[in-house]
């Protein structure tokens, strides 16, 4: 977790914003508030920010990943959302955050209807114990919301 | 000093047969140290990223699934997911990495009525 000093917790920040924005088109970015080193994180200011619009806590998005778990640098996730997968009702792109990490954005994964199942399996880095974000943009443009709190052990991101 | 193809290697399970409109899963995974960046060598030296940005898999030409991988997806991406089967052909998967260096793999599929 030693982000190196001449990048900064913001620019990451934005950079993570940037790369969010434009694989998804969805966001107009608000330039928000510098946040202190040790404040709690904000969940909602960080959706916000990063995503530009509420989301819904959902049942339908399925965020499993181990409770507890030795090595942060290769942590089992498995993300699903109850979706039937038709061209008229769909996933498209599943965001997963790590409001933690050094860098909060871990991976957008974008489905189409030859998926035929919303699901994916993987691996990820935390640096940290957190609150897992998984978004998921239907297509009829709701944003679902799921999360986990996963603890590590070992720091995965230094 | 962009790597040749060959440099990630990259493997993929998925059935050769499968039923039409039977979805069946999907298992990738190449080996990319996946460096974030962030870390430091020995001499105090940030080691520059390098990491396997985009992934995807196409379905007789069609996009069917694609992943934007950040820093914090583990080395050695794995990823599993899902296809519909809906016709025979081909199944084409592409790794790109910040170097430019690239890994891509065929699967045949035969869709049985």
């Amino acid at each position: 977790m030693n982000a190196p000093k001449s990048v900064g917790r913001r620019g990451l920040l934005r950079t993570a914003s940037a790369a969010l924005v434009s694989t998804t088109g969805l966001a107009t970015l608000q330039p928000g508030p510098a946040r202190a080193e040790n404040a709690q994180f904000d969940e909602s200011v960080l959706i916000k920010r990063l995503i530009g619009r509420e989301v819904v806590l959902s049942p339908r998005v399925h965020l499993d990943m181990p409770a507890l778990f030795g090595n942060g640098y290769s942590v089992p996730m498995t993300l699903g959302v109850d979706s039937e997968m038709t061209e008229s009702d769909h996933v498209r792109i599943i965001h997963v955050l790590a409001p933690e990490n050094p860098i909060i954005v871990v991976a957008q994964f974008s489905f189409t209807p030859l998926c035929g199942r919303a699901e994916i399996s993987t691996r990820i880095r935390l640096a940290k114990p957190q609150n897992v974000l998984a978004i998921a943009e239907m297509n009829d443009g709701m944003l679902l919301l799921a999360r986990r709190f996963v603890t590590v052990k070992t720091d995965g991101c230094a | 000093m962009a790597a040749p193809e060959s440099a990630l290697h990259a493997r993929v399970q998925a059935p050769g047969t499968v039923a039409r409109g039977e979805v069946f899963q999907v298992r990738t995974l190449v080996t990319h140290p996946m460096e974030t960046g962030l870390r430091r060598d020995a001499a105090g030296h940030l080691i520059p990223r390098d990491i396997v940005k985009r992934f995807t898999c196409r379905y007789n030409g069609v996009i069917a699934f694609t992943t934007d991988l950040h820093e914090a997806m583990a080395a050695n991406p794995y990823l599993a997911f899902h296809l519909r089967a809906t016709d025979s052909g081909v199944l084409h998967f592409l790794w790109e990495a910040d170097d430019g260096t690239r890994a891509s793999l065929e699967k045949p599929i035969t869709v049985e009525a």
